[in-house]
This record gives C-alpha cells, structure tokens and sequence, in this order.
C-alpha cells in the first residue's frame, strides 16, 4: 500500500480516536448531576478514556486506538441536599465526580484534534487525485 | 554523477512526501497517545546523492518496488519545548505547518511534471 | 536534463566501440545490449523498448485495477508509455513518408 493511502488510513483512525474520546466527555457532561436513587447510594463515576499507538508493520503508518475507558478513582463530593433521595442520615448527598470546567477544556481538545486528522484526510485525498491527475488531459 | 532525469527526481521527490506525508499523519493521530515520540523523516537532500546512483543502477523493469526501494528513513525527531507529563511529543502546529509545506511542495511537483510531459509530446507531435 | 529522444533514449554512436550510456528513465534495457550500429539498428532498438514500456504500463495498470499498486508508479508508466508511443508513431510516420517519397523518385 502507497504512503499516501496509509496516512489516509491513519488520519481515519485518529477521527474514530477523537469521536471516542467527545463521546465519552459528552457522557460525563450529560451525568455531571447524576447522584445516585437511594440513600447513600454511589452516584455516576467520571469515565476517562486512554490511547495507544498501533504501528503497522506494512505500511509504516502509526495508526491511533482506543486502549480502554476506565473510572476516575478519585473522590465524590459531597453536598449538603437533605431533600434529595440519595441524601444520606445527616443530609449529604455524594455528587459526581465530574468538574464541567475540565470537561469543556477536554472537549475543547477533541474538537481540535478532530479537525486536524480531518484536514490530513483532506490532504492526503487531494494529493493522491493531483497523481492520478497526472495521467489526464492529452 | 550521471545526468539527472527530470521525471526520476520528481518521482523520488513525490515517494519522499508522501512518507514523510504518512509520519505527519502519524504525530496527529497521535497527539494525545502518552509516551508517543514523534517521528519525521530524513531531510531530501540527504538522500539524493545516495540514492540517484543507486535507483539508475537498478531501474530496469522494476515494478512496484519502489517503496522497499527508496526505503525512505522515518526516525524519532527531536523534541523541542517543554516535556509534557505523558511523555508525548506532539506539537500539532508544527504538524499542520509541515502539512502545508507538503502540500506545497506536493502541488509544484506535479505541476512540474505534467509541464514537462505536456512539453514532451507537443515536440514530438510536430 | 532531458537526454535522448523522449522516452525512447534514442542515442546513436558514431564510433563501433564505445557503448551508448542507456539514458531511458525508467524502461527496460536494449534488447540487443550493444550500441547499435546501423540506423535500421537503431529503430528497431527503440520499437521494442516502446513495447516494453507499454507492456509495463499495461501490468502497472492492471495491478492497480486489481490488488492496488503506487499511484504514483502507474502514473510514471503510463506518462512514459504516452511519451514512447507518441515518439514512435512520429518516427513511423517520418519513415513512411520519407519511403513513400523515395518510391515516387523518377529513375
């Protein structure tokens, strides 16, 4: 397979790598409030995604995969909410682990790794139409 | 040095960019992956002089064996500016930027060529 | 530098001894290997190195209709082929008009 074919393939794989990644931000954002039903029940835990570079022997090309989506171990807040169901013998109530500021900053990110995979998709697509390009118009 | 033939070099010159193409691709993708270095590959002028005699000792009848062939090297580049925790080596303008330069040089490279294919069978056409 | 005649590398020598530099960018080598010596020679030298590239561009082709070869390298064949072919159809014409001319002398 010709370089050009293979940055295609790679630039393919760092779009999926992103689009994973705003997935799993978009999840955190839209459970950033959700505490658990019972009294003193666990509420959502914050989903954190890894990658890890798969090097194809063939081609050359470093492509980009998800390596696994875990849990942030790290601490719930509390807040005091006598009312809510969840609220435990002395009212607290334990919130997601999810900090929004952070979650826009990631999102942030993704966005513009997103879009620079895609302008090498881009590219690498116009490069090889110029080759092909080369046989034309006699 | 034997005489250069125009349409070789521009060949070597396109099969450089497109791996070096390849490595851009590769840095983005892996923008994000921790411990990843970034790779390039060796700068045009290095490989000229080795490889000019080489490719014309070997032309004859070759096909599909330019990849193997010209076996571009692609090497960890070094790294400058701060390191970040995870190791990564990524820096995504700099990566645009040598997108662009490929473009560039990618765009002319053709044009060259198809000039000089069109110069060529307009002369013989008489 | 361009050298040669198009694709072909038409290149006579003048002295039987030396051997002409083969300055195809990219065909198959002489059939013969040896410079050639008579003009007749020659043509047929660079017929064949036409058939040659042809038939190269016709296997880069078809590998890149089927399994997928370099985009690049087809494009390279087949510019060459266009070049070798447009060359020969010149010089075959140049002949059969200089032939025609010749058969038309009054003697």
């Amino acid at each position: 397979m010709d370089a050009l074919t293979s940055a295609l393939k790679v630039a393919a794989s760092g779009l999926g790598a992103q689009s994973e990644r705003l997935r799993v931000v978009s999840e955190n954002l839209a459970n950033a409030q959700s505490t658990g039903t019972a009294p003193g029940a666990e509420p959502y835990r914050r989903k954190t995604i890894s990658f890890v570079a798969e090097l194809d022997r063939a081609t050359g090309g470093a492509m980009v995969e998800v390596n696994s989506i875990d849990r942030d171990p790290s601490a719930y807040p509390v807040e005091f909410q006598p009312g809510n169901e969840a609220a435990d013998e002395n009212g607290y109530v334990k919130m997601p682990n999810v900090n929004v500021l952070v979650e826009m900053a990631d999102m942030n990110e993704a966005n513009r790794s997103y879009q620079a995979n895609l302008q090498v998709v881009k590219q690498a697509r116009d490069l090889i139409s110029m080759t092909i390009d080369l046989m034309r118009n006699q | 040095m034997e005489p250069v033939n125009l349409f070789d070099l521009a060949s070597k010159q396109s099969q450089w960019l497109s791996v070096r193409q390849s490595a851009v691709a590769g840095n983005i993708a892996n923008a994000n992956t921790p411990g990843y270095v970034a790779t390039d590959v060796e700068p045009f002028e290095k490989l000229l002089d080795r490889t000019i005699v080489h490719m014309s000792a070997t032309q004859s009848g070759h096909l599909g064996g330019g990849a193997a062939e010209a076996a571009y090297a692609v090497k960890p580049q070094e790294s400058t500016g701060p390191a970040m925790p995870s190791k990564n080596t990524v820096v995504l303008e700099n990566e645009l930027m040598k997108a662009g330069e490929i473009r560039r040089s990618f765009e002319l490279n053709t044009a060259i060529v198809k000039a000089f294919h069109a110069m060529m069978m307009s002369a013989v056409k008489g | 530098m361009i050298s040669g005649i198009g694709a072909l590398g038409l290149k006579p020598s003048f002295d039987s001894s030396g051997g002409s530099a083969d300055l195809l960018p990219g065909g198959a080598a002489a059939p013969s290997g040896s410079a050639p010596a008579t003009f007749a020679e020659a043509v047929s030298q660079a017929a064949a190195r036409t058939v040659d590239t042809l038939e190269t561009a016709e296997k880069m082709s078809i590998q890149a209709l089927t399994g997928g070869a370099d985009t690049r390298q087809v494009a390279d064949a087949v510019m060459d082929a266009q070049q070798a072919l447009q060359t020969t159809i010149a010089i075959r014409d140049k002949i059969v008009s200089a032939y025609l001319d010749i058969s038309r002398m009054n003697i």
